[in-house]
Parts: structure tokens; sequence; C-alpha cells
């Protein structure tokens, strides 16, 4: 039976069919399986398959791009201001979208049941809980319809690459793969592709019988995607797995134009970074030929802020602010998300330059020019550095924290020829867990 | 959303010169004469957006006094000043909660004669269509109603009881569904 871990709850697969079960007991009980730690499901009911069939073919469909806001958003922002006590406590609704207040991370922390509308049922209710990088942890309210609505954007990322997904009964659909001391592991199926597989792992060796048997279980399952971040997915590349998936999905963390190309090279397929977050989920996808991250959700406005509200001029980096969204428990309005690009819109819908998920940090150089951390972002996109962090010292010295030295001495190098020879530049490792805090300096404060 | 809404001076005006006949008897089985529901879909024809049967019934269960009330609003609500302004998802809860609260306070006669009820009836009626009284922002308009009217008050309580009985609901709700992870996404943040 299960190879020592723990066996999945039918109770969180309501719609499970002898197909299904067999594809969970093939996952849990490969001889090469992972030690799986936890359980979860997808607890969809027959009612929310047509739902979410529409819903998927409703975003496979949709043109996004608006010319001074999308047709939506006042019937949107009416709603909200009725349904939402939190925005109905503000009173009317002001006469200019403009003129709405933005919330933030803190807003929500603070308390999140002002943001869930008054009309819903709460039966269904589940919840997400974020990391702490901002200091703000949330508990997020969430539905299994909203959680099974996610691959309805992966699907749209990957038709722009080309992709249609073709998993179905008996196949693997996705592996996760998390590269972590402590991950939350588990099998799954998925109702939408006829019960295909999920198993979301840990590569990290404690998860495992046998280091070895991680690349024999992914060339066993034979998965159409693996999903991870970059940390995970330069892992993974490093197994001798001979499984080549049809391509890579990397949320939660920066990818580097090197770490992007090097994962490219060894697989062979393409390397999709996707900016997502729990409070709005998938938003964009980066597009190497547009340069950016194109938006992938029809029903979400975004707007780039400057710290004092106005809207960034064209051409301008501000903070990345949203309004709409699919989670229907947490509609949001002007909720600034402490992540920064430049917002353009090109023929293939709007864009998402020079994104940078944190307020922007000023470096200075010998020469006493300042330097946005986006420059240094360009400087070192050339190495396939999974993370790294830079932090400016009162001196003008630098430390570089990263995960391995392979690449140090080049790196060091780069930044060299552009903050100036002479420099003190020291390069540490980098052992934080899971997300960091990659820009900070002592010289200047962030600009928000 | 409140938008700017008529003069108040107007609609009291109109309400104190409410003709005779509609606080006839209203007709509920064989008794009575007059038929207020046939005043309710004629009013949701002359807004543009008529009421359907089913609608209807939802407002037919209320008392004679609650029955009055209504003819009396169907008459306010025929004002010209309010030409244009009433939405029918404002006007349902109005004719049918609403005037059945402020019912249950005072005989509907009195909300003609008494000027303080007169008042309170027609800025009721503004604020659930969502409407300020011409001159006046929304606090003012706010401040004025609660002071007037019971009705009101009690409402605003009841209001406050029921948000937070809602935010314990969500907060056992969430503390019964705290998981780690609590449903599959293909991708983590």
């Amino acid at each position: 039976m299960s190879r020592d871990g723990i066996r999945p709850d039918e109770r969180l697969f309501p719609l499970l069919s002898e197909a299904g079960r067999a594809m969970l007991a093939r996952l849990c009980e490969h001889p090469a399986a992972p030690i799986y730690r936890n359980r979860s499901g997808h607890r969809l009911v027959a009612e929310d398959i047509p739902l979410l069939r529409d819903f998927t073919a409703e975003v496979l469909a949709a043109r996004l791009g608006w010319h001074n806001a999308p047709d939506w958003l006042a019937d949107f922002v009416t709603d909200a201001y009725q349904r939402v006590p939190g925005y109905r406590a503000r009173g009317p609704v002001p006469a200019r979208f403009t003129d709405i207040p933005t919330i933030s991370r803190a807003d929500l922390s603070r308390n999140i049941t002002r943001f869930v509308p008054d009309d819903l049922p709460l039966d269904r209710l589940i919840e997400y809980s974020t990391s702490a990088t901002t200091g703000h942890p949330l508990k997020l309210p969430s539905h299994p319809r909203i959680a099974a609505s996610y691959l309805a954007f992966h699907r749209r990322a990957l038709a722009h690459f080309g992709i249609e997904l073709k998993a179905s009964k008996g196949d693997v659909s996705v592996v996760l793969a998390g590269f972590q001391r402590r991950c939350f592991t588990y099998v799954s199926v998925t109702p939408l592709l006829d019960e295909a597989g999920l198993a979301k792992i840990n590569l990290h060796p404690a998860d495992w019988h046998h280091p070895d048997d991680r690349a024999r279980y992914l060339d066993a399952l034979a998965p159409e995607l693996i999903t991870g971040d970059p940390l995970s997915l330069s892992e993974l590349a490093q197994l001798p797995m001979q499984h080549i998936p049809r391509a890579l999905l990397s949320t939660s963390m920066a990818m580097s134009d090197g770490m992007r190309a090097q994962l490219q090279a060894r697989f062979g397929c393409p390397v999709l970074d996707i900016y997502s977050m729990n409070e709005a989920g998938p938003i964009a996808v980066y597009l190497p030929e547009a340069g950016g991250h194109l938006l992938l959700q029809n029903r979400l406005y975004v707007e780039t802020l400057l710290p004092d509200g106005c809207p960034a001029a064209p051409g301008e980096r501000g903070e990345i602010t949203l309004s709409g969204g699919f989670n229907f428990y947490l509609p949001l309005l002007r909720y600034r998300t402490g992540d920064w690009a430049e917002l353009a819109m090109t023929p293939q819908g709007p864009l998402l330059r020079d994104f940078h998920g944190r307020p922007p940090v000023r470096f200075q150089t010998l020469a006493g020019q300042w330097l946005n951390n986006v420059d240094v972002s360009h400087c070192l996109a050339p190495f396939a550095l999974p993370q790294y962090t830079l932090h400016q010292h009162a001196d003008l010295g630098l430390t570089l924290r990263l995960r391995s030295t392979e690449q140090a001495t080049a790196a060091r190098e780069a930044l060299l020829k552009l903050f100036g020879t002479g420099l003190r530049i020291e390069v540490a490792p980098l052992e934080a867990q899971d997300k960091v805090i990659q820009y900070t300096s002592e010289l200047a404060p962030p600009l928000a | 959303m409140t938008h700017a809404g008529p003069s108040l001076e107007i609609l009291l005006r109109r309400l104190a010169e409410t003709p005779q006949d509609f606080l006839d008897a209203p007709r509920t089985g064989k008794s009575g004469q007059l038929h207020v529901s046939a005043l309710i879909f004629d009013l949701s024809h002359q807004i543009g957006q008529p009421f359907t049967e089913a609608e209807l019934r939802t407002l037919s269960g209320t008392d004679a006094n609650g029955m009055t009330l209504c003819a009396i609003a169907c008459w306010l609500l025929s004002d010209d000043t309010l030409q244009g302004r009433i939405s029918k998802p404002r006007l349902l809860p109005f004719l049918g909660q609403t005037l059945q609260a402020l019912a249950a306070e005072y005989k509907a006669e009195r909300y003609l004669l008494d000027p303080e009820r007169r008042e309170e009836l027609v800025r009721i009626t503004l604020a659930d269509l969502g409407l300020l009284p011409a001159g006046e922002t929304a606090a003012q308009a706010q401040d004025r109603l609660q002071a007037l009217s019971s009705t009101e008050r009690r409402r605003i309580i009841a209001a406050a009881r029921e948000a937070e009985k809602r935010a314990r609901e969500i907060r056992e709700a969430l503390i019964k569904k705290a998981a780690a992870e609590a449903a599959d996404k293909y991708t983590r943040e």
C-alpha cells in the first residue's frame, strides 16, 4: 500500500471514480514515491464542473485591454460598494474611479471579514495563509471553485506558447515541485481533466527513501507540466530525469533571463514565469518576445500608481494596483500589491514591463551616480542565479548573497563594472528557506 | 451608490396633498375598494421596469395598514421629480421590508398628517432609492434621518448586530478550514 506516507482522504474528492481512485493509488504506491506528509483534494462537486468549463472557455476566448477602463468596472464598483462591508462603510461611491481610496495588504490583514460580501454562503469557504515577507501575514477566504479556476489562467498562459493541455484519464497532469526543508505534500486528481493526476512533492532528499528515487518517480509519472519556483526548478535541473515535460511553470519568486535560459536548455521546453499572488491568483505571464509580463485575467483591471496616488506616466514604473479578480469571496478595489512595473498597452494586451516584486530601491555607484534596482536586475539577468539578494552598506560597499558559488565570480565582476572598479563587494551564502527581500540599502529608503 | 436627488420640500408637499382615494380600505379578498397591487404594477410600468408576478406576490403578504402605506408610497413615487431615478432592485425592498417596518410603528395616516412622520417617510424613501435630498451631503442626510426615525435607528442597530454576527461566522469558517493547502491549485504563490 502507501509507502509510509499519509493516505489520501476520499472525502476531499466528492466526484472520485474508479479511475481517479486508481490514479491516487498509483501516485502514492509507486516504489519510488516520496513520503507524502499531508492531505488535500479538489473538493469540487458536480454542479461546479459546468460552471468551471464555462469559466475556462470565457478566459481562453477573452480579448484583454482597455482605453480608460474596462466596461465591466463601473458595475463591479457599484456592486462592491453594496455587498462588501469594508467598502460600503465608506459611504457613497466617489464620482470618479480614481477618487476611490486604495487598500493595502495591511488593510486586509487588519480584518479580512470586512472584505467578504454579505450574501455569500460560508459552508464551502476555504482558507489560504500567505507568507509574510512584507510583515503582514494574511488569511484569505477562498472556495474550491476559485482554486480550480487557476487552471483556466494557466491554460491561457500556455496558449501564448502554443501549448494546449492534453493530459486526461490515466495521465499525470502536473507535478508541483517544492524544495524546502518542510513542505506541504499530497496527491490529487483534476476532475476538469478527466481525473488526470496531480502530485505536490518536495525535492528535498529528506522526503524520499533514496535521493535517486526523485528522478525515477518523475520519469514514471511523466507529468505534462511541472510547476515550482526558481529554487525548486533549479534543483529539478540537477536530477538525471529523462522525461521532458511540455512546459515548466515558475511562480512566487523572480526568475532571471539566465535562469530561464538554463532551464530551457536543460529541459528543451518553454519555461513560463508567472506573476501570481494569493490575493488575486495568476496575474500575468512573461513573454520573452514582448519583453514583459502579459496580463491573463479578463476581469482584472490593473493600474500603476505612484506613492502619492497619481497614475504613473507612460514609460514610468508604478505600484501595481488591482481591481476586480475572480475570487468572489474577496472582490478587490484598488488593491496596492507592493509590486512595481511599467504598464504598457500592446497589440497582445496590457503588458507589465520591468516587473519587480517590491518598491524600488536606489543604489549609489562609486562615482556618486544613483541607480535603480532594475539596473541591477538587468546586470545580473544573464547569470543563472536561482535567487540572490543585494545589500548596500552606508560606506557604499555591497554584499551579494547567492545560493551557490558557481557563478559568483562572474556576477561580482558584472557588479564591479556597473558600480565602479574598486568598490568593496563581498559575496556571501544565501541561506533563507523561501522568499527574500531582494534589494536593501542603508543609503536611501525605498521610494514607497 | 448615492446620487443627488430631488428637493425635500416638493416631496413633503406632495405627501401632504395625497388624494383621499389612496386612504380607502385596501382590497383583500372580497372586502375593501383600493387595489394596491394594481397601483404597484402601474408604478413599475411607469419606471420602465415592470415587476413580474412573482415579485408582486412577495409584496402582497402585508397587513391592511402596510397596504395603505404602500398605496401612499405609490402616490409619492409618481412625482415628476423622481422620474428616471428609481431602479427596480432598490424599489422592491423598499416597498417590502422598509414599508412593513414603518407600518409596524404608526398608522399609515400619521405619515401624512404628522410633519415629523411625513419627513421621516420622505427621507427613508430617498435613502432606500439611493438618493440624497437636493443640497444635502450624505452625512447630513443620514444624521437627519437617524434623528427623526426610530425605524432607521433600529435598522442601524440590527445591521450592526448582523455585521458582527457575519464577521464571527467568517472567522469561525476560516479557522475550521485552516490548513496549509485547502484545495488543489496548479501553482503556489
